[in-house]
């Protein structure tokens, strides 16, 4: 299966792979959220919506609907 | 006598502000930028 | 040497401190748009530079990029891309937060290709050492192609420099820092050889951005080099990752962390304010103190406040000679002022509040925390900072709802928000519990006066989300739902923002609404003191004649030829013809006009009782509240003011849309009479029916 941003787990990272430009809003773009960007699943809402993820350094939340269209390759984590 | 004068004076300019407020106010393309758009 | 002007815009992301920037550079010499809540309008300020020369310094909405996606950015680009314009910059000034440069340098790049001389201001330098970052700064200006100023505009530091800096601004570089045409470079060749006198990028800002563009016809730019919406977005992306590209070349040179510090708080504070129990109970915790505290703590101003101008009445009208201008004044605009003035603490008692909330960077968390359940009810996550903003006032909660990016869960946002209880309902209702809730105390500690408040507050928070859940179920609107927040780190908020913050909105909100009130109660009181025939003219002649087998003392006479004045008064007709409309809801005609009048402004309510009151009044001493409780209906000898009339009355209030402004920026913001028309119709009529039920039950 696909690993998504929506299929991470808490505290997990990942770098994104890629996405369907016209899914995703350009806003989430502006604030580097782009190919190769560092992405870690920080808290999940209660009710598991929304996502709020760190991005490259940049503090966002964003909605399952959003993070299903954002294809990511998980980083093994060791620690 | 000069009291009338002057109350009718404040009465003039009441009906005056509300009349411009809100009859006029929708001409005015732009939004009111000056600080007397009334809030409530 | 004579006083040069110059115009310096400041430019920058949400969550930088720009506006801290703002008030340290500006002071209190500002004119703060005129809507309390989020900052969405123009803000603008002056600043005296050394070398004789002013600043008029404007402070830009919040944004991330130039391409606009609400409202307030493109103001921001209207204004950027308009020579013309008074107000466009002779210097830019883009705010920045070191934590988060690299998201912060994507606007300065786009503003740099727009060839506007440009300052960077690094902010928050005082966190630098916290989070091990280092700055080269003269790396990073030879690579930016600007001057930077490393400010902290939370200790104030910095901002002597950042002045010389606008001072020198001739000496900025105006050449852009990266070719943005690189993307699609046959298509950007074209467009400059159709346009060759045009900036190349403010051309591209056209041609993708929704925007006005006084020089060019937009569509003559369009037609001929049209490409299809999913195109352009990609070029956008092209763009965006080309920008971020050469930022991230910079930043790996100009810019060290030391990531082995100390996770910083935000993590923990973060778990617990997210968390799904301690998360909700910590915000419904926050909700209750700020309610219970807006009615408990106020009313000791406000109690002083009302006694104080009961007893200028009273000087005025023993103090000055006789006559009709002295009436108005003791009768009229005495009454009227301080019916505007007892609003003070409760409005700054709010704003409070609502600012600290916003600068601790506290209220992303509940936008987040509460999303998921907005959404049942067809709302978003976002239409909470309205929703509790609109317990100010709903005029900046509307605009608050443009950083809403769905237009279905924006538009319901907007017609919902009116039923929150704003703070003009709040001396409405604060008078009508003092007269029918006894004051009484439930489990020892909660005053029952207090609960029904906030019972109100609930009822009416209740119904915005209730109505928002069948408008959901009922408006066939399909658009697509993108939702992006941004979550701050959290900030101790700063003494100086909050203070300027009250102080800015609590004046506008009195100076605006105080001005609609006082011309009311000017013109209430013409009405109330003059009436058409012999019922009033002659009411002396009628009273002896109704009398003439009694004998009245002075008082009780006088007291008799008022009642009869006013009840044939203009106002005194005008009520009694819409006597029969509002009878059945236990308002008799003194209510009927006050109900009248509310329909400018809600809280000229109880302007108008005291100016009704009062005129006539041979007793000046008394207050609003007395003259209310002392009330008495002719036909029974009841109290007006009674339980079954009071609820009738509360309920009233917490429904009807009565505000002008509101239903003026509902259609301003939805571009469309119908919703303004259907919250007029509905609220009302919801209203209307509610009173009716609930007086005929409890009468």
């Amino acid at each position: 299966m696909q690993n998504t941003i929506h299929t991470l787990k808490k505290g997990e990272k990942a770098i994104i792979k890629d996405f369907d430009i016209d899914l995703v809003p350009l806003k989430l773009l502006e604030m580097g959220c782009l190919p190769g960007s560092l992405v870690e699943l920080i808290q999940i809402a209660p009710f598991g919506d929304p996502l709020y993820l760190d991005i490259n350094g940049s503090h966002v939340a964003i909605r399952i609907e959003t993070a299903r269209e954002i294809e990511v390759e998980l980083i093994q984590n060791n620690l | 006598m000069i009291q009338e004068i002057i109350a009718f004076a404040i009465l003039g300019i009441a009906v005056g502000f509300l009349v411009k407020k809100f009859f006029w106010k929708s001409k005015k393309k732009k939004d009111c930028g000056d600080g007397n758009c009334g809030c409530s | 040497m004579s006083v040069q002007n110059i115009n310096v815009a400041l430019i920058g992301n949400p969550n930088t401190g720009k506006t801290s920037v703002f008030n340290q550079l500006t002071g209190l010499n500002q004119q703060v748009g005129n809507y309390p809540g989020i900052t969405v309008e123009k803000k603008m300020g002056f600043c005296k530079l050394p070398h004789n020369i002013k600043a008029n310094i404007l402070d830009l909405p919040g944004t991330y990029s130039l391409n606009a996606s609400s409202m307030d950015e493109s103001v921001v680009i209207e204004l950027l891309l308009n020579k013309n314009d008074k107000l466009y910059p002779d210097v830019a000034v883009v705010v920045t937060d070191v934590e988060n440069l690299k998201r912060n340098l994507l606007i300065y790049t786009q503003i740099k290709d727009l060839q506007i001389p440009t300052i960077l201001v690094i902010n928050m330098s005082d966190r630098m050492e916290r989070k091990g970052i280092s700055l080269d700064i003269p790396l990073l200006e030879e690579k930016l192609k600007t001057k930077i100023a490393l400010v902290s505009s939370r200790k104030g530091l910095g901002i002597e420099e950042l002045k010389e800096l606008i001072v020198s601004y001739k000496t900025i570089p105006h050449e852009p820092c990266l070719n943005a045409s690189v993307i699609d470079e046959e298509y950007f060749k074209k467009l400059q050889h159709a346009f060759p006198n045009q900036l190349l990028y403010k051309l591209w800002l056209v041609i993708t951005q929704d925007v006005n563009f006084s020089n060019l016809d937009r569509n003559e730019i369009r037609s001929t080099f049209t490409k299809s919406h999913s195109e352009l977005k990609r070029l956008q992306q092209k763009e965006t990752i080309k920008r971020y590209q050469f930022i991230n070349d910079v930043l790996k040179e100009g810019l060290k962390v030391d990531a082995s510090m100390a996770k910083d708080i935000r993590a923990k504070l973060d778990r617990v304010l997210t968390h799904k129990v301690w998360g909700y109970a910590i915000f419904f915790a926050i909700l209750f103190l700020i309610f219970q505290s807006i009615f408990s703590w106020s009313t000791i101003p406000m109690d002083f406040i009302d006694s104080t101008f009961a007893s200028l009445s009273a000087w005025t009208a023993a103090e000055l000679p006789s006559g009709i201008l002295t009436d108005l004044l003791s009768q009229g605009i005495i009454p009227g002022i301080g019916g505007v003035i007892i609003f003070i603490p409760q409005i700054a008692f709010l704003f409070l509040f609502i600012s600290i909330l916003e600068e601790s960077g506290y209220m992303s968390r509940v936008v987040f925390l509460m999303d998921k359940i907005m959404r049942k009810f067809g709302l978003s996550g976002k239409s909470v900072v309205p929703l509790i903003s609109g317990t100010a006032c709903a005029i900046p909660a509307i605009m608050a709802t443009r950083n809403i990016e769905n237009w279905k869960e924006r538009l319901i946002t907007i017609l919902v928000t009116p039923f929150t209880t704003c703070s003009a309902r709040l001396p409405v209702y604060a008078i009508i519990i003092s007269l029918v809730i006894p004051s009484t105390r439930v489990f020892g500690i909660l005053n029952l006066q207090g609960l029904t408040l906030m019972f109100l507050y609930v009822l009416g928070f209740g119904t915005a989300i209730l109505s928002a859940y069948i408008l959901n179920k009922v408006l066939k609107l399909e658009s697509k739902t993108y939702f992006v927040v941004e979550m701050p780190s959290y900030k101790m908020p700063l003494f100086k923002n909050v203070g300027i913050n009250v102080v800015e909105k609590t004046k506008a909100f009195i100076v605006g609404a105080g001005k609609i009130i006082l011309a009311i109660s000017v013109i209430l009181w013409f009405l109330a003191s003059y009436g058409p025939g012999k019922d009033f003219n002659e009411a002396e002649t009628i009273v002896k004649e109704r009398f003439a087998d009694k004998t009245l003392t002075e008082i009780q006479f006088e007291n008799e030829v008022a009642s009869q004045k006013l009840e044939n008064s203009y106002i005194g007709l005008m009520g009694r013809a819409i006597e029969p409309a509002i009878e059945p809801l236990g308002y008799d005609w003194k209510i009927g006009i006050a109900l009248i009048s509310s329909f400018a402004a809600r809280e000229v309510f109880v302007g108008t009782l005291a100016t009704i009151y009062s005129v006539g009044d041979t007793d000046n001493e008394s207050t609003i509240k007395s003259k209310m409780q002392a009330e008495i209906r002719p036909e029974t000898g009841q109290k007006v003011f009674n339980f079954a009339t009071g609820v009738s009355l509360l309920l009233f209030y917490a429904f009807a849309m009565q505000c002008a402004s509101t239903l003026a920026i509902t259609k301003k913001e939805t571009n469309s009479w119908k919703w303004p028309a259907m919250q007029l119709v509905l609220m009302s009529g919801l209203a209307y029916f509610t009173a009716l039920i609930a007086y005929q039950l409890l009468k």
